[in-house]
């Protein structure tokens, strides 16, 4: 059988079998709606009230403050449009490299007449907290700012942020897709008061995520319907999913510690063995605060989806920097962003590590790139090749 | 896979890649949209393609596009080359997505614009030089 190696896992993970033996009887035997009285219903409603508890702790949170979600951009959307729609008016502080989930609503918040404050970044991706303390206004509502960037994994520092939102009273929601179950989280140390989170990063399901909401913060349900999760969003609850999302962070509480000091290690096994072997390049984001299992590595003179259609063909699963769709190819905005050229920014590849990654598949990859990336450059017009 | 076994073949063994020294024709085209660029080099002996060679920055396709278009115009007349279509160059990749179309348009438009320089220069015009380097 040919060999798979799948170096994307901050796109989406496979369920853990424990996972999926946890979600199952609940496809089965356990199927009442958790809103029903009868017992069918009560025997649902304490696994999801069982799941809220479970993920509570691992935030350090009340069980009240957990809200599930259909997934994390669901939890971005309703965070921020739930802070600025519940005071109608107002200004909003977020950064140009968050996720589209958080980008496009403040986009949509401007066509309704809200204010948006787009913070720069270093050319690590770094926020600095001095930034968030001058875009402040009278009117701010809300400071919404990514844990870690799923792109080139720079950890924001969200203590010194949710220090100065305290201060000023504002309220600060965190977008920690990328980063829940992979580094610690404690929404009160950080100053917190909404965290979006989900499970299919985890080992868990897709479709099972969630929103912390720190209890007393102002906000407004953006999905209307029936009284579920205490009327903060409607419809029935993903049942199998949210049971599956609590068991994955079981799993994490337990794991999260030691898979993290093992994907640095492999990480930086393949980022050494890439500028090792291949010329001009370079490894993009945080040196230090970085997650743990993601390198994007620019490979000069070549255009990323090469190196993607390349690696794809020697069973290796890794994702473009840059994306061409119905042929149109845009550098990666959060590289723009940080500074980094953009004849260089085509040529970003992310490799994100997972529990699965061996330190043989990290040596596999950095064996099938470098003929690959040499035969690439060979045909590149950026270059002068060598000729017959 | 979305690409056709050819396109692929053509993507991981590109013919004819690489500078050519003192060619008696360059060509370039590029496509806009993603700034994917194809660059061709003629050598011509009795009017025809004697030796062709490209150089390319894209997606696998292009790469691919510009192979299978090295290929399709050896032989060839220089006249045969200013009219040879995107769409030669698709069926001789296996077909290409949607989305990809482009590949071919840009491999054929570089094809043309050296063979029109080669052209040029027989007629005593001056040498085109590419764009961009």
């Amino acid at each position: 059988m040919r060999r798979t190696v799948y170096l994307d896992h901050n796109a989406s993970t496979p369920v853990h079998p424990e996972v999926l033996a946890a979600m199952l009887p609940f496809f089965g035997e356990v199927y009442g709606n958790p809103s029903s009285v009868h017992g069918f219903g009560r025997a649902a409603r304490d696994a999801v009230d069982d799941a809220r508890a479970t993920i509570a702790r691992f935030l350090g949170s009340r069980p009240d403050e957990v809200v599930f979600t259909s997934g994390g951009t669901e939890s971005d959307n309703f965070g921020v449009k739930g802070l600025a729609l519940a005071r109608g008016a107002g200004h909003v502080i977020t950064s140009r490299i968050e996720h589209h989930a958080v980008l496009r609503t403040c986009e949509a918040l401007e066509g309704q007449g809200f204010e948006v404050t787009y913070l720069s970044v270093d050319d690590q991706g770094r926020l600095d907290p001095d930034d968030v303390k001058r875009a402040l206004r009278r009117d701010t509502l809300a400071i919404s700012v990514m844990h870690a960037n799923s792109e080139v994994g720079t950890i924001q520092p969200i203590a010194e942020i949710g220090a100065i939102a305290r201060e000023h009273g504002v309220p600060l929601h965190v977008d920690a897709v990328q980063t829940f179950g992979k580094i610690p989280i404690d929404v009160e140390a950080m100053g917190i008061d909404l965290l979006s989170f989900s499970g299919h990063k985890i080992y868990g399901p897709k479709g099972a995520a969630g929103l912390y909401v720190r209890r007393g913060t102002k906000m407004v349900a953006v999905q209307h319907g029936g009284e579920h999760e205490r009327r903060r969003r409607a419809g029935t609850e993903n049942v199998p999913g949210i049971v599956g999302l609590a068991a994955a962070v079981e799993i994490r509480s337990r794991e999260m510690g030691g898979e993290a000091e093992r994907l640095s290690a492999l990480r930086d096994r393949l980022w050494d063995g890439i500028r090792g072997r291949i010329p001009e390049t370079r490894l993009n984001g945080a040196k230090v605060a970085r997650l743990p299992g993601t390198a994007n590595v620019v490979f000069r003179h070549v255009e990323s989806e090469s190196i993607v259609l390349g690696l794809d063909l020697k069973g290796i699963a890794v994702s473009a920097g840059s994306a061409c769709t119905a042929g149109n190819v845009e550098p990666s905005y959060v590289l723009v962003a940080m500074g980094i050229p953009v004849d260089w920014a085509m040529g970003a590849v992310r490799f994100s590590l997972g529990r699965s990654t061996t330190a043989e598949d990290v040596d596999y990859v950095v064996e099938a790139i470098e003929p690959l990336v040499a035969k690439l450059r060979l045909a590149s017009p950026s270059r002068t090749p060598v000729t017959t | 896979m979305r690409y056709s076994p050819t396109l692929v073949d053509h993507f991981l063994n590109p013919r004819n890649a690489g500078l050519m020294r003192d060619a008696d024709g360059v060509g370039e085209d590029e496509y806009a949209g993603c700034g994917d660029l194809t660059r061709v080099f003629l050598r011509v002996r009795a009017g025809r393609a004697a030796e062709v060679r490209f150089q390319t920055y894209g997606c696998g396709p292009t790469i691919a596009a510009a192979s299978a278009t090295s290929e399709l115009a050896r032989g060839r007349t220089v006249e045969d080359l200013v009219t040879l279509k995107p769409e030669d160059v698709e069926t001789a990749l296996g077909g290409l997505p949607d989305d990809r179309r482009h590949a071919a348009d840009v491999a054929a438009g570089a094809l043309r614009n050296a063979a029109l320089d080669y052209l040029r220069r027989r007629d005593g015009g001056e040498a085109g030089r590419p764009g961009r380097v």
